[in-house]
């Protein structure tokens, strides 16, 4: 008996042993506490201060999307530091689209967050059931696209033009098989792309198509096959499809989907490749020829100046090259095409005037006819565009009435392999 | 022979009846011991580990909103351990409970999608819970009835089958059900489909709550509550008694499947308002720490699926406010279970060692207590 009570006295002992030890750094820690709470006091400075909230589908180990988002975040903390706003993140990483989505916006509003960013497309439909909870605080949705029709003042969504950089990279694309083509290398009909989709869902169809046109532009015999992998990020499915399109005689491998193995499975199969969301040189430097991401800073330095200002924030923004909010990664000069970086910076400038429309209806055929119509938006809620005219001035006008993509066309000269997802 | 060299260092012998208190302190202290552990590794990190536990507990119980979350996180925990409770009595290892829980949510979506504008939302939720409950019930009935024909292992059995089960949601998501072309996402139900809130959680609190007076009756003072203890001790004693352990069995699991079944409903409908491939998320196996916890008693259950949510919503929170990565509570998580579950072996085992003085007739256990 009397060993079991000095057992429990010892593990007492330990206990407080260890709460005593640690009662040494206790110093640090009010004062990140009461950071939040101080808030307002940030006036002394000059700066104005303002807590921001990230909902996070990955983090930044994906190299790709979230990676893409936490560098947008970066710039804007320097952008806005030198405008004399301290912005004060807080990441939530690796949540789900489910009702863990919900109470991570909740969390966030708790804490104090004065704008809550959602990152991935899913998480709009939990957003909207919490911020109507909290009328003063800002929910961005970024991607999706129900803000024009919840009826709620603080919710609002955003995205960029990301076509016109994979248009931009299929010009590069274009230009080194054309080259290719001049060279002998490869005959005239051998210049196919193998694009590895996520799902057959609109902003991947828009960007394969956009990279298509942009390719196209520089070599007019190019042909295209698109392998969808059924999952935004599976390293190895991704891999899988990337292999299978190299063997079917795709000699040019571009992407929409979060990893880097498309790249590396490019290298190892000798074809060229063009990345998405993040430089891929560095993993492939033999194959990979440039890459185009979203600058999320563009954004973020407006939304969060908007809401410290007091002023209205729009509700849909959407913004491309005219505002930098889509760049292209560094070119790799080692395999690019001569000319290429030129031929860039000409056509991007083309684009940014409004004289280049990426989706120029005379340069592309729906079943051997050009399109002269086709409705942008779905108003009642059923998934089938009912109404907004996309086909105008000679021109399909993707993300002009909606940040969202809503290009679902599947034009001549891309072939499909598989449509299951 | 000599006995010395043929005893091994150290022995394990069944323990006598220990004074409850006694084991309490163990229980106890297993606990402390986790949370020490627990406080060197935030330490570790650099944190301050007082003011980590003050956060998990400010986090998850200070505020209304913050226990509004730990209670819809314990929800289904505490269905789910109700569900497995009656085969795990019966010795008969359900892990399927995942795979069940999407069975009921699948049915439960059917009707709150395609029934939404026939029928009363009053008259909608009751159809989607008997649907969920007789879809959980019927997926669950399958490897029962292969057990009870054909004596199959179950444990692998109800595993592979959640698989097969989640397959089908993804078919359904990218599928017939999928919402915007292409989104994988299957729209949100309409209102009419999604449970009343009561005190702002979804009512499933109320029908979890119910649960457990109905399982606590049914195992202790029914005969189907008998039948199963008496097949969980020994099925030879059970045939003797001339019990049907075949029909037991199957009643048995279709009743736990049921249970799942329903929490798969009111996940669907209450929490998420639509189904997705995770709609379990792992609450099956979770749960089944829990009813093992709770050594199959209803009403300690609430307690341990209670102290899971509150861990679980305060690590959200210590992720928020102090930085320390989401996994690092699941660490935390393992550890106090892994402590909690340990203790109970030192509490019905003692280690002899070699040499000792103690002999099994030791007079009150001492020497095993120590190690402990």
């Amino acid at each position: 008996m009397k060993k079991f009570l000095a057992l429990l006295l010892s593990l007492a002992m330990l206990f407080a042993m260890a709460a005593c030890g640690d009662s040494g750094s206790n110093t640090q820690e009010p004062t990140g506490n009461n950071q939040g709470s101080t808030d307002d006091g940030g006036e002394e400075t000059g700066n104005k201060t303002i807590k921001v909230g990230m909902i996070c589908i990955g983090d930044e180990n994906d190299q790709g999307y979230t990676y893409n988002f936490i560098r947008g975040v970066d710039a804007t903390t320097e952008h806005l530091a030198q405008r004399g706003i301290d912005v004060e993140w807080v990441f939530k990483y690796n949540i789900l689209e489910d009702s863990s989505c919900e109470e991570a916006n909740i969390e966030l509003a708790e804490e104090g967050c004065q704008i809550i960013i959602n990152n991935s497309f899913g998480f709009e439909p939990y957003m909207l059931k919490v911020a109507p909870d909290y009328p003063e605080i800002t929910f961005i949705a970024c991607t999706n696209q129900a803000s024009a029709v919840d009826d709620l003042e603080n919710t609002h969504n955003a995205f960029a033009n990301i076509y016109e950089g994979r248009y931009l990279a299929g010009v590069a694309a274009g230009m080194k098989m054309q080259e290719m083509i001049d060279s002998g290398e490869i005959t005239a009909d051998q210049a196919k792309i193998g694009y590895v989709g996520a799902f057959s869902f609109a902003e991947v169809i828009s960007g394969f198509t956009a990279y298509y046109l942009g390719a196209k532009s520089v070599c007019p015999s190019v042909s295209m096959e698109v392998q969808f992998v059924g999952s935004w990020s599976d390293a190895t499915e991704e891999g899988n499809a990337a292999s299978a399109l190299a063997d079917r005689g795709c000699i040019m491998i571009s992407q929409h989907s979060d990893n880097t193995t498309p790249a590396t499975t490019a290298q190892s199969k000798g074809v060229f490749h063009t990345g998405y969301n993040n430089d891929m040189i560095s993993v492939a430097p033999e194959a990979s020829i440039i890459g185009t991401r979203i600058d999320w800073s563009v954004y973020f330095d407006y939304a969060i100046e908007t809401i410290v200002n007091g002023e209205p924030l729009d509700q849909d923004w959407c913004h491309g090259m005219d505002a930098g909010a889509v760049v292209m990664t560094p070119l790799n000069e080692d395999i690019a095409a001569a000319g290429t970086a030129e031929k860039l910076a000409e056509v991007e400038e083309a684009i940014r005037s409004g004289e280049l429309q990426v989706f120029d209806t005379s340069t592309f055929t729906v079943d051997g006819q050009e399109v002269t119509s086709c409705l942008a938006i779905d108003t009642d809620g059923d998934f089938v565009a009912d109404s907004e005219e996309a086909v105008f001035d000679g021109a399909f006008h993707e993300s002009y009435f909606q940040s969202a993509p809503y290009f679902t066309l599947q034009i001549d000269g891309i072939e499909w392999l598989n449509d299951a997802y | 022979m000599n006995p010395e060299t043929k005893t091994p260092l150290v022995r394990l012998a069944k323990r006598e009846a220990m004074e409850p208190w006694k084991a309490w302190c163990i229980r106890i202290g297993s606990i402390l011991l986790a949370l020490v552990l627990g406080g060197l590794l935030i330490a570790a990190l650099g944190k301050n580990p007082l003011a980590a536990y003050g956060t998990i507990l400010d986090g998850s119980l200070g505020r209304a909103s913050a226990l509004r979350q730990t209670a819809k996180i314990a929800i289904p925990l505490l269905g789910t351990a109700l569900a497995i409770a009656p085969c795990f009595k019966m010795r008969f290892w359900n892990i399927g409970a995942e795979g069940q829980i999407t069975a009921g949510a699948i049915a439960a979506s059917y009707f709150a999608l395609f029934w939404v504008d026939k029928v009363p939302s009053a008259l909608l939720l009751v159809i989607m819970g008997l649907s969920g409950a007789l879809a959980g019930g019927l997926w669950a009935l399958i490897p029962a009835f292969f057990k009870a024909r054909w004596n199959t292992n179950e444990t692998l059995f109800t595993l592979m089958m959640n698989y097969i089960i989640i397959g089908v949601v993804r078919w359904l998501q990218g599928g017939p059900w999928e919402g915007r072309p292409g989104s994988q996402i299957i729209p949100q139900f309409d209102s009419a489909a999604c449970l009343p809130k009561v005190f702002g959680v979804h009512c499933g609190w109320i029908i979890v709550l119910i649960l457990v007076v109905f399982i606590y009756i049914y195992m202790r003072y029914t005969k189907h509550g008998y039948e199963i203890a008496v097949i969980g001790d020994s099925v030879n004693t059970a045939r003797y008694a001339g019990m049907n352990v075949g029909r037991v069995i199957m009643r048995t699991m279709f009743l736990s499947g049921a249970i799942s079944g329903l929490v798969g409903f009111i996940v669907a409908s209450g929490a998420d308002n639509t189904l997705h491939d995770g709609v379990a998320a792992g609450v099956g196996f979770t749960a089944i720490t829990v009813a093992w916890l709770a050594q199959l008693n209803p009403f300690a259950m609430i307690a341990i699926s209670g102290m899971l949510a509150i861990l679980s919503k305060g690590a959200d929170t210590l992720h928020t406010r102090m930085d320390v990565p989401a996994s690092i509570s699941d660490i935390i998580t393992g550890m106090l279970l892994f402590c909690m579950l340990g203790c109970e072996f030192f509490i019905n085992y003692r280690l002899i060692f070699r040499g000792g003085k103690s002999s099994p007739e030791a007079p009150d256990g001492k020497e095993a207590v120590k190690h402990a």
